[in-house]
C-alpha cells in the first residue's frame, strides 16, 4: 500500500491505522489548531529545528491544496480560511532528506476551536 | 494422635503464612509510547498493590499527583476518579496529550503504615511516557525526595535491553543501594519456580548506578528501598519510614526475526 492511499484510509478512518516508519535521525512533526490558523513545526529528533523545508497541505481526499515553505525556526502557521479543512488536513513536512506527516482530524479542529 | 495433630498445626501454618511480596506504588499508562494515530489522550491507572500476585492495597488519596512535561509541573491531584484497583482503593485519570515530548507522571503517597513491617511505607512512583514520536525529556530528573533518574531511555526498549538508572535520595546518588524489581503480572499468567524469583533484587554501583535486562516484554517496576532519617508516630511510639523511589517501565516484545 502506497503513502497516499494510507493517508487516505488515516483520515477516513479516524487514524486507525498504523503509523509510517520513521527512519533514524527522525523527524519530527506536528501540528496545532485553533479557531484561525494551523501552526505546524518541523524539528529533528536532537532538538534542532528544521531550517529548510517544503510543507504540503492536502485534505481527506489526498488532493494537494497548497504548498509552503518553513520558517527558519522550523515553524509556519496556516490560515483555516485558506483551505477547505472540512475532511481534516494531512501536513507533510518534506526537508528533501527527510519527511514525515501530521494529521489534522476534524476532531482536532474542533476541539481546538472550543478550547 | 500426636502426630495428627503437628500435621494439623502445620498445614494451618502453610494456610495463614504469605510469603513477604513487596510492595510497589504504580503508575501505569495505556500506552508507553502515543502516536497520532493512538488519539489525543492516555488513560492512567494509579495504585498500591503487589504487582506479581496482583494483590491491591488501599491507597488513600496521594499526597500529590503530577505531570512534568517540557520542564513545566502541572497539578493533577484534584483530577484523580477514584477506582477499584485489583480490589482495592485506587485512580484513574484520563489525561489529554496536546503535544509531542515525554510526559512524566508523578505520584507522592500518603505513608502507608505497615504493622507487618512495623514501618511506614511512601513510595515516590514515576512513569515516563513519550508522545507523538518526541522523545525529548526522557531523562528529566524531577527533584523527588527519593527517586531512579533512568540512564537508559525508559520507554522503547526491547523485552531484555538492560535498563539503567541512578538511585538519588534528596539529589545525591545512593552508593550500593538496594532495587527491587518486579514484573505487573497483568494478565495473571506469569508462574516462578520459587517464590524468591517474584522479586528479584539487585544492587546499585558506588555511583548508585544499577543495571537489569527482564526476560520478557511488560511492565516492569523498580523500586529503590532506603530508611528516612526521620520517623513517623503510630500508637504512640516512633517507627521508621521505608522510601521508595519506585519507576516502572515497558518494554516492548521483539518483533524482529
Amino acid at each position: 500500500m502506497d503513502r497516499p492511499v494510507i493517508r487516505k484510509l488515516a483520515l477516513a478512518t479516524g487514524l486507525a491505522v498504523a503509523p509510517m516508519g520513521a527512519s533514524a535521525h527522525q523527524l519530527i512533526v506536528f501540528a496545532s489548531v485553533d479557531c484561525e490558523a494551523v501552526t505546524v513545526e518541523a524539528k529533528f529528533s536532537n532538538g534542532n529545528a528544521v531550517q529548510e523545508a517544503e510543507v504540503r497541505v492536502f485534505d481527506g481526499q489526498n488532493s494537494l491544496l497548497t504548498t509552503l515553505p518553513i520558517n527558519t525556526d522550523g515553524t509556519v502557521s496556516l490560515p483555516l480560511e485558506s483551505v477547505d479543512h472540512a475532511t481534516g488536513l494531512l501536513i507533510e513536512v518534506d526537508t528533501g532528506s527527510h519527511d514525515n506527516y501530521w494529521i489534522v482530524t476534524p476532531d482536532d479542529i474542533a476541539t481546538g476551536c472550543n478550547s | 494422635m500426636k502426630r495428627h495433630f503437628i500435621t494439623a498445626s502445620l498445614a494451618g501454618l502453610l494456610c495463614t503464612t504469605t510469603p513477604a511480596l513487596a510492595h510497589y506504588g504504580m503508575i501505569i499508562p495505556s500506552d508507553p509510547m502515543i502516536s497520532q494515530e493512538d488519539g489525543r489522550s492516555v488513560s492512567l491507572t494509579m495504585s498500591f498493590s503487589h504487582p506479581f500476585e496482583l494483590a491491591g492495597m488501599t491507597l488513600d488519596r496521594p499526597v500529590s499527583f503530577s505531570v512534568t512535561h517540557e520542564g513545566e509541573t502541572t497539578d493533577l491531584l484534584g483530577d484523580l476518579n477514584d477506582a477499584t484497583v485489583m480490589d482495592e482503593q485506587g485512580y484513574t485519570l484520563d489525561f489529554p496529550i496536546d503535544r509531542p515530548g515525554t510526559y512524566i507522571f508523578a505520584m507522592e503517597p500518603q505513608p502507608y503504615w505497615e504493622p507487618a513491617e512495623d514501618a511506614f511505607i511512601i513510595h515516590y512512583t514515576k512513569t515516563y511516557l513519550t508522545a507523538y514520536g518526541d522523545d525529548e525529556g526522557w531523562d528529566t530528573e524531577l527533584g523527588l525526595k527519593t527517586e531512579i533518574v533512568p540512564l537508559s531511555k525508559p520507554f522503547g526498549l526491547w523485552e531484555h535491553n538492560v535498563f539503567q538508572g541512578i538511585v538519588k535520595m534528596d539529589g545525591e546518588p545512593v552508593p550500593y543501594a538496594e532495587v527491587e524489581v518486579e514484573f505487573f503480572n497483568e494478565d495473571g499468567s506469569a508462574t516462578v519456580p520459587d517464590e524468591l524469583m517474584i522479586t528479584q533484587t539487585v544492587k546499585a554501583d558506588a555511583d548508585g548506578v544499577f543495571t537489569y535486562a527482564p526476560p520478557s516484554d511488560g511492565w516492569w517496576g523498580f523500586a529503590a528501598l532506603n530508611t528516612a532519617d526521620y520517623t513517623l508516630p503510630q500508637d504512640g511510639e516512633d517507627k521508621a519510614v521505608e522510601l521508595g523511589a519506585v519507576i516502572w517501565v515497558h518494554f516492548e516484545e521483539w518483533t524482529g526475526q
